[in-house]
C-alpha cells in the first residue's frame, strides 16, 4: 500500500509578521519555521497507518518550497515516514492554491498512492483548498477536517468536525484523500535517535519546473495588518437601557448573537 | 452582478448562517439566486430563484451529488459569483466545484475592499486582499463576518436532482460530547470577579454564560475564596483563553487577570468603576452594578 | 565560518522546546512548590524516551548520538521550562558520558542503557564531600580492598538525584598514602547497595523539585568488577568530565536567563505606567539590551565550547568560559527582570521569582564560577610562561 502525506513549512505564529517588499505576503526575515500544526496531525495519522500496515505498505512525504523546508521533510521522517520527495520552489509563497494543488496532482499522478493525507489547511495562507483540490484533480475520493480515522482493508472510516461539537461519519474507499483536523490523534514528538536516523533516508529533489503547468486562479493584491480596534466605549445610565444597548452592539460586532 | 448562494442545511433544519449569504450578497450589490439541498418544510423568506434538491435523496453531506447540482445551477443562472459559508459544508464542496470550474476560489472571506475581497492569514493575524484572475469566482465567507439578513418574499422554486455513483458514504450524526469545563475551547466565556459580592451570586453569572452559550469563568480571588473551582480560573496561574466574547462581570483586571483574557475578540466588562483597568481591554465598558445588569441581561436574552 | 545549527540541532532544538512548553512548564510551578515528585519523575521517563538522556552517547548503548552541541542547546531549551527537570537531564548525561569514557566495555552494557531508556530514573555523579568542596581531591572517603570486593566507607554531599538514582559514579581514596590526587579511584555503586544510605535531603532556595542529598556509605561492600577506569586514576576522570558538566550547567544558566528576560520584556510591553507602556522607558530599554546581550554573548560561548568538544578539540579552559559567563549572565538577567516586572516580580503570581531562585546555585555547583576563572587563568598563564 502506497501512502503519501503533504507538509508545508510555516513561520511559527507567535513571530511578528511584517509585508514584504512587493507587500503581497510576509516578509521571511527573522522567522523561525516549522511544520504546518494541521499537517503534524496528518503525519502522525499517516505513521500510525503505516505502522500498523507493517511490511509492503511505504510512505512518502511531500513538501513545496526553498531549502529550507528540508527541516519539516526531516521530521517527518523522523516521525516515521520512509521516505521523502521536495518539491524545489523557492518561489513558492507566490503560487495560489490552484498551482500547488496542480503541483501535487502532477506528482502523484502517475505514482498509484492508495491514500493521501493532507492537513485541513495552512497556518498561514489558511485556504483550506489544496487537500481537496489535488482530490478533485486525481479523481480520489475526498472528505475533509477529519477527527477520526480508521482504515480496514481498503475501507476508511473517518469523523469529520462539524459546527458545535457535532461529527459526521463518513466512509469512503481507497484511493482516497483525507484533510486532517486539529485533534485527530496526538502527533508523536520525533525522537532524538530517529531524528539523527533520518538523515539517512532518501530525499528525492523534484524542480518546480518539472511539474508545474497550471496558471495562477487568484492574485494576492496586498498583505497587511487588521484595521486596528478602536477604543473602547463606556457606556453609563439605566440598567434597561443599557442592556438594550449592549445587545445591540454584541449583534452588530460579534457573532455570538444572532 | 449575479451571485449563485449556496445555503445549509444540518439534520433537517436551514441553518441561519445562510442568512449571512443575503447579508454578503447585499453587500457585493449583487442579484442573487439560492441552492438548497434541503426540504420544502423548511425555507427561508427570499423573492428570488431558489434551487431546490431533496436532502432526503441528495444527502446533507454528499459532495459528489452536492458539486453536480451546484455545476448545474451555475449552468442555469451564470452567475459571477458562488458563494459559501466558511463551514465544515462550504470549505468541503467549494474546491469541488472550482476546480470543476477551473475557477478562482477565494476561501474565508471577511470584508469588501476595493480590488477585491479581504481574508485572514497567518492565524488570523494578518489580511490579504485577494483578487481572482478570471470573472467567476467560489467564495466562501467568514462565518460571523456578514450581518444576517432576512430578504423576505416567496421564492420561485425550480428543482434539482442529482443521481448517480457517489465515493462516500455518509452514515450519520454523532452528537457533542459533554465534557467538563474547557474555557481554551469555549466560544463565550463570561467571568465572575470580587465584584460579585458573594459566592451566593456565582450562578446568577453562571446562568448568563448558559444563556449565552458560552462558560463560566472566574478571577483569582473568586477561585481562592473557593466561589467557584480552579478549572474555571482565567489568567496567569489559571488559563489563557481567547474566546470570541469574554464578558467580566465585576473584574477590576488585575494584570495577572488581563494577561490571560486580553485576545479575547470582544471584550465586555460590567463594573461599578468607571476607571477600573479592566476598561483599558474592555470594547465595551458597562459602567453598573453587576447584581442588577446581569440579571436584568440574562432575562433580555432568554 | 557556519554558525547556524544543523537541520537535526534545530529539530532537537525545537522537540526540546515543544516538550518543555508542553509538558515541563504547566508543572513547573507546582513542582517548585509541593513535595510531590510525581511529575518530574513522569516527565524524566518522558524525556529518557525521547532520546534526552544519553545526547553525546553512542547508538550503541542506547544513546541518540546527537552530539554535544544538541546537548547544550537541548538543555537550553529544558530550562527555560523548568531549571530542576534540567539539572536532573545534564546529571544523567554526565554519569552516561563518564561510563562511557572509561568504563569497561562490560559496565557500559550495563549501565548506560538503563540510563538512556529511563530504566533508572536518573543517576547520580557523587565527587563532592563536606571536606572537599572546590577541592575534590581533598576527599575523605575512602575504598579498601578487601580481597573479593571493594568496601567504601564515608559520605558525600549534595547528590542531585540521590533518593531515585538508579547507580552512582562514586569517587573513593583509594591510596591515601598517594600524593594529592593520585590517590582516587572512581567506582560504579548501585541503588540498594547494602550500607548505601541516603541521607537528608537539603531545604535550598532553589531548584526545589530536583532532589540534593547526602549519601553515606557504612561498609558498603561493591564487587572488585565496580573500579571504573584505572586505579588511582580517579581525580583525572572527573577533572575531565566536570568539564563536560560545565557546558551543560552553563547552557541550564542560560535557558533560566533567557525566560526570565523573555517573560520580563513581554510583560513590560503590557504594562502600563504614566500613560505608557513600561517599555517605552529607556531605563527599561537598557535593561533588555544589556540582558540579551549578555545572554547571546553566553550562547556563542557555549557553542564555541560544545563545538570544540564535539570535534575532538581541548575544551576545557572554553568550557569554564562558558560556564562562568552564561551563569553570571543568567543571574544578571534574573536580577534585571525581577526589577522589571517591579513588586510583581517579588510574588509568586509570575515566574520571574522561580527564575531568580534557580539561576542563584549555577554560579555554584559543578564547580564555583571562582573556579572557573582559576582554571581559565591557569590555562592562558601555562601557555604564556
Amino acid at each position: 500500500m502506497k501512502l503519501l502525506v503533504c507538509i508545508k513549512q510555516v513561520p511559527d505564529m507567535e513571530s511578528r509578521f511584517k509585508p514584504d517588499a512587493a507587500g503581497t505576503w510576509y516578509s521571511e526575515s527573522d522567522l523561525a519555521w516549522r511544520m504546518n500544526e494541521y499537517d503534524e496531525f496528518a503525519v502522525e495519522q499517516a505513521v500510525q497507518l503505516r505502522e500498523k500496515l507493517g511490511e509492503g505498505a511505504e510512505l512518502t512525504v511531500l513538501s513545496i518550497g526553498p531549502d529550507r523546508v528540508v527541516e519539516a521533510v526531516k521530521k517527518a521522517l523522523a516521525m516515521g515516514c520512509d521516505n521523502a520527495v521536495h518539491i524545489q520552489d523557492p518561489a513558492a509563497a507566490l503560487k495560489d492554491p490552484w498551482q500547488i494543488a496542480s503541483m501535487i496532482a502532477a506528482f502523484a499522478k502517475d505514482r498509484a498512492f492508495d491514500l493521501i493525507f493532507t492537513g485541513m489547511q495552512s497556518q498561514d495562507r489558511g485556504s483550506a483548498q489544496v487537500g481537496v483540490t489535488v482530490a478533485e484533480q486525481l479523481g480520489l475520493a475526498c472528505t475533509t477536517t477529519i477527527v477520526g480515522f480508521e482504515y480496514d482493508n481498503g475501507t476508511i472510516t473517518t469523523k469529520r468536525e462539524l459546527e458545535g461539537g457535532v461529527k459526521g461519519v463518513v466512509k469512503l474507499k481507497t484511493p482516497a484523500l483525507v484533510t486532517c483536523q486539529l485533534g485527530l490523534n496526538v502527533p508523536r514528538y520525533p525522537t532524538l535517535p530517529n531524528i539523527m536516523k533520518a538523515k539517512k533516508k532518501e530525499i528525492v529533489a523534484i524542480a518546480a519546473a518539472e511539474l508545474l503547468r497550471e496558471e495562477p486562479l487568484t492574485t494576492t493584491a496586498s498583505f497587511h495588518p487588521p484595521a486596528k480596534k478602536g477604543g473602547g466605549i463606556v457606556l453609563e445610565g439605566e440598567v434597561g437601557s443599557l442592556v438594550d444597548q449592549l445587545i445591540g452592539i454584541l449583534k452588530e460586532k460579534t457573532a455570538v448573537l444572532r | 452582478m449575479k451571485a449563485l448562494l449556496i445555503g445549509e442545511y444540518r439534520e433537517g433544519k436551514l441553518l441561519d448562517s445562510t442568512y449571512e449569504l443575503f447579508g454578503f450578497a447585499a453587500q457585493l450589490g449583487a442579484e442573487s439566486a439560492l441552492l438548497l439541498v434541503g426540504n420544502e418544510a423548511q425555507l427561508p423568506a427570499f423573492g428570488g430563484t431558489l434551487y431546490l434538491a431533496d436532502a432526503a435523496v441528495c444527502g446533507e453531506y454528499n459532495p459528489d451529488l452536492h458539486k453536480k447540482l451546484v455545476l448545474e445551477a451555475v449552468q442555469k443562472e451564470n452567475p459571477d459569483y458562488i458563494i459559501f459559508v466558511h463551514s465544515s459544508y462550504g470549505w468541503d464542496l467549494a474546491p469541488r466545484v472550482a476546480a470543476a470550474l477551473k475557477t478562482a476560489q477565494i476561501s474565508e472571506v471577511t470584508a469588501i475592499v476595493s480590488g477585491g475581497f479581504e481574508v485572514g492569514c497567518c492565524n488570523a493575524k494578518m489580511r490579504r486582499t485577494v483578487k481572482q484572475n478570471n470573472n467567476k469566482a467560489v467564495l466562501t465567507i467568514q462565518a460571523g463576518a456578514f450581518p444576517a439578513l432576512q430578504p423576505g418574499g416567496t421564492p420561485q422554486l425550480q428543482r434539482l436532482a442529482a443521481e448517480g455513483a457517489t465515493t462516500l458514504e455518509f452514515i450519520g450524526y454523532e452528537p457533542a460530547e459533554k465534557k467538563d469545563v474547557d474555557l481554551g475551547k469555549a466560544e463565550v466565556i463570561v467571568s465572575a470577579g470580587r465584584g460579585v459580592g458573594k459566592k451566593d451570586n456565582i450562578p446568577i453569572i453562571a446562568a448568563l454564560a448558559k444563556t449565552l452559550g458560552g462558560e463560566l469563568g472566574a478571577s483569582r480571588p473568586v477561585v481562592d475564596a473557593e466561589w467557584v473551582s480552579h478549572s474555571h480560573q482565567v489568567g496567569t496561574t489559571g488559563q489563557t483563553v481567547s474566546p470570541k466574547l469574554y464578558v467580566a462581570c465585576g473584574i477590576s483586571g488585575a494584570i495577572q487577570h488581563l494577561a490571560g483574557m486580553k485576545k479575547s475578540d470582544f471584550i465586555v466588562a460590567i463594573n461599578k468603576d468607571k476607571d477600573a483597568p479592566i476598561g483599558e481591554v474592555a470594547d465595551v465598558l458597562i459602567v453598573a452594578d453587576v447584581m442588577q445588569f446581569v440579571p436584568a441581561l440574562t432575562a433580555k436574552l432568554a | 565560518m557556519f554558525l547556524d545549527l544543523t537541520e537535526e540541532q534545530k529539530l532537537i532544538q525545537d522537540t526540546a522546546r515543544d516538550f518543555a512548553k508542553a509538558e515541563l512548564e504547566p508543572v513547573a510551578a507546582a513542582l517548585d512548590q509541593s513535595d510531590d515528585r510525581g511529575p518530574l519523575l513522569a516527565n524524566l521517563k518522558k524525556l529518557a524516551e525521547l532520546g534526552f538522556m544519553g545526547l553525546n552517547v553512542k547508538g550503541d548503548y542506547s544513546g541518540s548520538e546527537a552530539g554535544v552541541v544538541a546537548f547544550s542547546v537541548a538543555m537550553t531549551e529544558i530550562a527555560r521550562a523548568c531549571a530542576s527537570t534540567a539539572v536532573t537531564v545534564s546529571v544523567n548525561n554526565m554519569a552516561a558520558e563518564v561510563i562511557q569514557a572509561v568504563g569497561s566495555e562490560e559496565q557500559r552494557r550495563a549501565y548506560i542503557p538503563k540510563i538512556c531508556s529511563g530504566e533508572y530514573p536518573a543517576a547520580g555523579f557523587a565527587l563532592t564531600e563536606t571536606c572537599a568542596g572546590s577541592d575534590p581531591a581533598g576527599m575523605c572517603s575512602q575504598a579498601v580492598d578487601d580481597g573479593d570486593s571493594w568496601v567504601l566507607n564515608g559520605s558525600k554531599i549534595f547528590i542531585t538525584s540521590a533518593p531515585y538514582a538508579g547507580v552512582f559514579v562514586v569517587w573513593a581514596v583509594t591510596d591515601k598514602d598517594a600524593p594529592k590526587g593520585k590517590g582516587i579511584s572512581c567506582f560504579l555503586v548501585e541503588a540498594g547497595t547494602p550500607g548505601l544510605i541516603v541521607g537528608k535531603e537539603e531545604k535550598k532556595m532553589g531548584q526545589h523539585a530536583s532532589a540534593t542529598c547526602e549519601l553515606i556509605f557504612a561498609d558498603c561492600r561493591i564487587p572488585k568488577s565496580a573500579l571504573m577506569g584505572k586505579l588511582n586514576d580517579g581525580f583525572r576522570i572527573a577533572a575531565g568530565e566536570l568539564a563536560g558538566g560545565r557546558i551543560g550547567i552553563g547552557s541550564l544558566g542560560l535557558g533560566v536567563g533567557l525566560a526570565a528576560m523573555d517573560y520580563a520584556t513581554r510583560y513590560v510591553t503590557e504594562r502600563s505606567q504614566f500613560e505608557q507602556k513600561v517599555s517605552n522607558f529607556q531605563a527599561i530599554q537598557w535593561m533588555i539590551a544589556d540582558g540579551y546581550t549578555e545572554l547571546e554573548a553566553a550562547r556563542l560561548l557555549l557553542m564555541n565550547a560544545a563545538y570544540r568538544k564535539e570535534s575532538g578539540k581541548s575544551f576545557a579552559k572554553e568550557a569554564s568560559m562558558a560556564k562562568m559567563y552564561a551563569t553570571e549572565a543568567a543571574n544578571k538577567s534574573c536580577y534585571k527582570a525581577l526589577q522589571m516586572l517591579g513588586g510583581y516580580g517579588y510574588t509568586r503570581d509570575f515566574p520571574v521569582e522561580r527564575y531568580a531562585r534557580d539561576a542563584r546555585i549555577t554560579s555554584i555547583y559543578e564547580g564555583t564560577n571562582e573556579i572557573q576563572r582559576l582554571i581559565i587563568s591557569r590555562e592562558i598563564l601555562r601557555n604564556s610562561s
